[in-house]
């Protein structure tokens, strides 16, 4: 009797630890928040990669996002969208796939991303599409040079060990590219990745900011708007016109 | 421009069949009809073109077809509400949509306020001064200069995309983006408030209820003011 017993409560303190377990798995892992692993790869995001990417079906995908990103790329210089021009794809990827799953808390991009505003497959069209582009327009920077304070913070805080020398982050390792973006978008980016109100901020990443100040963070970002497109550095042939 | 004047005349003449029809049939049958039997329904108040000269009703010329149809289906589903054209929809019947979108879809989108009926000058007059009033050519203008701003480039403030990001520079739309350019204002109005209130929520994935929460009354105006004068870049 006292067996049947324990039986039924370990078969209930089961069955609800599945249902714990289900409604933990319907409630995306944002950064924070226990169980929360960086960089985890979502079956979307997956499905996505592997079916790779056509950039010339992706230019016209893009129509629904250029309302805010602009026809070319490139976003606005205050820095309220940022640019996306020759960013990797694996980056752009990730970064739509996570908000699409909640992973990267960005409600007012959601509604132009969902599906069917963006079916899956357009995700790795547009990320193809935009890699390819260059930026003409020139991006926002801060209202003074502080790049030679923001340049010794990178590298004292080791910032390059992912998003590389010339800021132009690794897409093998889904590291963004960082140079030439807007300073507005980078110093709101860096406090909410900091604060955690991003979603899916890299531990790490939090870490080597975390003393930063408002001026410190404002001196990066002018560092690395003021970086050349990372492409027009590692090729060797000189910047086109 | 004589030809459009007697097509107006008409719908009313229309409009008159069609009220007593809703008044002594409670309960509406669809039957099929032929397509040029039942443009006489649609074109009372839609115009014979589609080129509705009723600011509340939506120019249904040169849309995307299979858009129309849609429409037409959400209608008849009550996933879009209207108090007009829900007590239209029942009469027609589904099989008839494809036709309908089809002959809309390739009409001309005629862009700009009809031209003032000379036959008529009497009530032309007298509506003028009360329109003029309303509004000064020179506020007017203000108005339409704000909303090709806020068309071609948003708002930033509230994250409000440009409409011409999707709807196209030149507001002639594609498969998945309606034409817009010429809409009456009145109506592209109440289409955005209808979206920023729930009224209207058939956009997929609420797309332009999202656009739609980003704008302000006097923006919404401003930018129906713009739609109404855009034309197709040829
Ligand atoms: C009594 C007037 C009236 C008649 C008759 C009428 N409509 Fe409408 N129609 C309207 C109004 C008003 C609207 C705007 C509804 C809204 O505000 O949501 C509309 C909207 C529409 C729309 C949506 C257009 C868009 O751009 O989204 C379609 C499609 C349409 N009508 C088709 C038809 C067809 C086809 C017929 C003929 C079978 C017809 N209508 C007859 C008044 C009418
Ligand atoms: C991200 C793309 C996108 C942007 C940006 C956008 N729209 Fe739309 N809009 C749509 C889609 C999609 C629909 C069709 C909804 C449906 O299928 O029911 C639509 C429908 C509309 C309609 C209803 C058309 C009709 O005939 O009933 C109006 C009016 C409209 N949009 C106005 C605007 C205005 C004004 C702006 C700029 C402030 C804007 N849109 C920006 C995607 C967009």
């Amino acid at each position: 009797m006292k067996k049947l017993l324990s039986i039924v409560i370990v078969a209930l303190f089961s069955l609800q630890a599945a249902v714990v377990v289900a409604a933990d798995a319907s409630k995306p892992k944002v950064y924070g928040k226990k169980g929360y692993v960086w960089d985890e790869m979502t079956p979307e995001r997956t499905a996505v990669l592997k079916m790779g990417g056509d950039p010339v079906k992706g230019k016209e995908s893009f129509r629904g996002c250029q309302g805010c990103h602009k026809a070319d790329g490139a976003g606005v210089r205050e820095g309220v969208y940022p640019r996306l021009t020759g960013q990797h794809a694996s980056v752009l990827i990730k970064q739509i796939t996570e908000i699409r799953a909640g992973i990267r808390l960005n409600p007012k991009m959601l509604p132009f991303v969902e599906d069917p505003a963006i079916s899956m497959e357009e995700i790795g069209d547009i990320a193809a599409y935009l890699n390819t582009l260059t930026t003409v327009r020139e991006n926002g920077k801060g209202a003074e040079d502080m790049s030679a304070k923001g340049k010794k913070l990178f590298n004292d805080n080791k910032c390059f060990t992912c998003h590389g020398k010339n800021g132009e982050g690794d897409a093998a390792k889904s590291y963004p590219m960082v140079s030439a973006q807007h300073f507005d978008y980078l110093v709101r980016e860096m406090k909410w990745i900091k604060q955690g109100v991003r979603g899916n901020s890299n531990p790490d990443m939090v870490k080597a900011i975390a003393k930063f100040s408002q001026a410190d963070l404002e001196a990066v970002a002018d560092y690395l708007s003021r970086l050349p497109d990372y492409r027009t550095v590692t090729a060797a042939a000189p910047a086109a016109k | 421009m004589k030809d459009k004047n007697k097509h107006i005349g008409m719908h009313l003449g229309t409009l008159g069949v069609l009220l007593g029809m809703l008044l002594t049939s409670a309960a509406v049958q669809a039957e099929p009809v032929p397509l040029e039997e039942r443009l006489l329904l649609c074109g009372g108040c839609h115009n014979p073109d589609g080129n509705s000269v009723i600011p509340e009703n939506p120019k249904l010329s040169a849309m995307n077809a299979k858009y129309l149809q849609r429409q037409m289906e959400d209608f008849k589903a009550g996933k879009r509400t209207n108090p007009i054209m829900d007590s239209i929809i029942p009469m027609v019947d589904e099989s008839e949509f494809k036709a309908l979108a089809k002959y809309f879809s390739e009409q001309k989108r005629l862009v700009g306020a009809p031209a003032a009926d000379p036959s008529a000058p009497a009530v032309a007059d007298a509506s003028a001064p009360a329109a003029a009033g309303a509004m000064s050519e020179q506020a007017k203008a203000d108005l339409v200069a704000k909303g090709q701003q806020i068309y071609l480039e948003g708002v930033l403030a509230t994250a409000a995309p440009a409409c011409g990001g999707c709807h196209g520079e030149d507001g002639s739309g594609n498969d998945k983006f309606p034409r817009l350019n010429g809409q009456n204002q009145t109506y592209v109005v109440s289409q955005l408030a209808n979206f920023k209130s729930g009224a209207r929520t058939n956009d997929p994935k609420g797309v332009m209820r999202a656009v739609a929460k980003r704008l302000t009354e006097e923006e919404m105006a401003a930018v129906a003011e713009y739609i109404f004068t855009l034309k197709e870049a040829e």
